[in-house]
């Protein structure tokens, strides 16, 4: 393929997650067809999630402020802490509207076939902050999903959190096997996280 | 139970396939590479969702789709009559949009009444036992292939088993790769833990359900060996898990899965240094014996024919014992390949149960009176037609 602009525009969309050839021409036409106006906003959301998005110091989140408002907010219950796998999962709870305590968040699960062990993800921040920062945590509610990588993942935890003084949960089975939290609908969530079971 | 409707769109050499059947025995008569096998290939994926013959998902999709279609898909239908009533069943098989076609993905949806589910709940609500000119390989070929052919039969008649497998071929997957990231120094040993118990939990399952079936098909196969014209040989089915502890049978499952476990468990060491999972029903294998010797090297390719085919026999009587329902049979392009004597022990069982496809590359063999009111079929150019006239 020439290196024109049109050809690295299309590329750049084919190597998006779960975008096909085809689909990466369709975006590249709609955006050579918008208005400039359309094609500047895109350029500029882009440029500014790079920059001003961070990893919050605390809990992990992605967040433009740092701390994140979620670990600011005095109103929240800081005792319990729910542990996901993605930020994408914060917001699937947050929507559900069942949990008003503080969040971390993994940055994936243990999947040793994907290279990803536990130094991989963000459990060392995750244990300094109960020792260190977040010293009134009473539970850690694992709320990884439940396949077998989200269970390697809780049980992971549960056994490195054991000797801490803490109850750690895990969401209960209200979740079909094998769903992913971030497509559960808010009232199974809701459920799910209300109806927690000991590790 | 046997199958109402079979329908394929873009499944191999097919571009639409659509079939009423009947109970009954089913002749199907095309030429070499007509599409035949894939016919019966089709029936056996909706049995048990895997192709006979392995291969790649991809290889499923009728290949003048895959080069014009943007979104290039394979279906099997096929409606069920059984026992308990009708059943659909539906496989699709759908290539995702990829820049060549040598690394395109694809993906499985399984549906069952118009309701999708997962692979698990569709094996086994049609149950199927193909015979074919292959299956002396179950005697002669590798250990994987005789893994496959347990695999394949048990999965029909037990969803625990399915689900069993599954979850093992995961767990092992994962456990290999952590041994090998152990061997390079990433991580400890108590990271095997989770892997351990998951490992001993389902293949402990598979464990026990393939002693049990060998014992009741070896039974079954060593009475039928000597009546398929070798009266003075003797058939011998063992087990042979790969497992340093005895397998004893009827030891209670959390009795076994302990043992089961501490073998894992002192095995760790030589795991890591091998870089992968040296014990569990990944590694198993049949021995097959005629009068004391190997088969597998000792055994004359008739021999091996012979035991084949009791097995696959048995495999009949122990899926009607089972379910109270007899199975599909599928005889592909081998009754040709028979004698007289295994010709007749065939189709003897072929009336036994309520249906029965067979293909064959001649349209008047096996006879009208070999096979009387069976339903005849020409295949060419991947279209099927009746025969209107009787042999
Ligand atoms: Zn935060």
């Amino acid at each position: 393929m020439a290196n024109t602009p049109i050809n690295r525009l299309i590329e750049a969309f084919h190597r998006l997650p779960g975008i096909g050839p085809k689909s990466a021409q369709r975006f590249a036409y709609y955006v050579l067809r918008a208005p400039e106006e359309e094609a500047r906003d895109l350029a500029d959301a882009l440029i500014e999630v790079k920059r001003s998005v961070v990893l919050c110091q605390r809990c992990q989140n992605l967040t433009d402020k740092n701390p994140c408002w979620i670990c600011l907010d005095e109103s929240r219950n800081r005792t319990i802490i729910c542990v996901v796998e993605e930020p994408l999962d914060v917001q699937a709870i947050e929507r559900s509207g069942g949990f008003n305590g503080l969040y971390h968040v993994l940055h994936g699960v243990i999947s040793p076939s994907d290279g990803v062990g536990p130094e991989e993800l963000k459990i060392s921040e995750l244990l300094i902050r109960i020792r260190d920062i977040d010293k009134e945590i009473i539970e850690i509610i694992v709320a990884t999903n439940p396949n077998l990588e989200g269970e390697a993942t809780s049980m992971y935890l549960a056994k490195l959190l054991q000797p801490l003084d803490l109850s750690v949960t895990r969401l209960a089975r209200g979740l079909p096997a094998g769903a992913d939290l971030e497509y559960a609908d808010d009232v199974t969530l809701g459920r799910a996280l209300e109806y927690r079971q000991k590790v | 139970m046997h199958l109402t409707r079979l329908s394929l769109t873009n499944i191999r050499t097919y571009e639409r396939l659509e079939l009423e059947l009947e109970r009954g025995i089913h002749v199907i008569a095309g030429e070499n590479a007509s599409g035949k096998s894939n016919l019966l290939d089709a029936v056996a994926m909706l049995a048990t969702t895997r192709s006979q013959r392995g291969g790649h998902d991809i290889d499923l999709i009728r290949w003048q789709a895959l080069r014009d279609e943007t979104l290039p898909g394979g279906r099997i239908v096929g409606e069920i009559d059984k026992r308990d009533g009708q059943t659909t069943l539906e496989i699709a098989v759908v290539a995702s949009e990829n820049d060549s076609d040598a690394n395109r993905r694809t993906s499985r949806r399984f549906r069952v009444n118009a309701v999708a589910r997962r692979a698990s709940d569709l094996i086994g609500q049609l149950r199927v036992v193909m015979f074919s000119a292959e299956d002396l390989t179950i005697i002669s070929g590798s250990p994987s292939g005789r893994r496959r052919y347990l695999d394949l039969t048990i999965s029909q008649f037990d969803p625990t088993y399915v689900r069993a497998s599954q979850r093992y071929s995961r767990v092992l997957q994962q456990r290999n790769s952590l041994l090998r990231r152990l061997r390079e120094h990433h991580g400890s040993l108590d990271e095997l833990d989770f892997w351990d118990d998951e490992l001993t939990t389902a293949g402990s399952v598979i464990f026990q359900a393939r002693a049990a079936t060998l014992t009741r098909l070896g039974q079954d196969a060593a009475i039928r060996y000597p009546t398929l014209g070798s009266p003075n040989e003797k058939l011998s089915v063992r087990y042979k898990p790969a497992l340093p502890v005895a397998l004893i049978q009827n030891v209670p499952r959390d009795e076994f899965e302990s043992d089961f476990r501490s073998a894992i468990e002192e095995g760790r060491q030589q795991d890591v240094w091998k870089g992968g999972t040296q014990i569990g029903p990944h590694r198993d294998d049949i021995e097959f014996q005629i009068s004391g010797r190997d088969a597998a090297v000792s055994a004359s390719r008739g021999q091996q024919r012979t035991a084949a085919l009791a097995l696959r026999l048995s495999e009949v009587a122990l899926s009607c014992e089972i379910t109270g329902d007899p199975p599909v049979l599928l005889l592909d392009d081998m009754l040709s390949e028979l004698d007289a004597n295994h010709r007749k022990r065939v189709i003897e069982t072929a009336y036994e149960v309520d249906q029965v496809l067979i293909t064959t590359p001649d349209f008047d063999r096996p006879t009208a009176s070999e096979l009387p009111d069976a339903i005849r079929y020409r295949l060419v150019m991947g279209t099927l037609n009746r025969a209107e006239e009787s042999l």
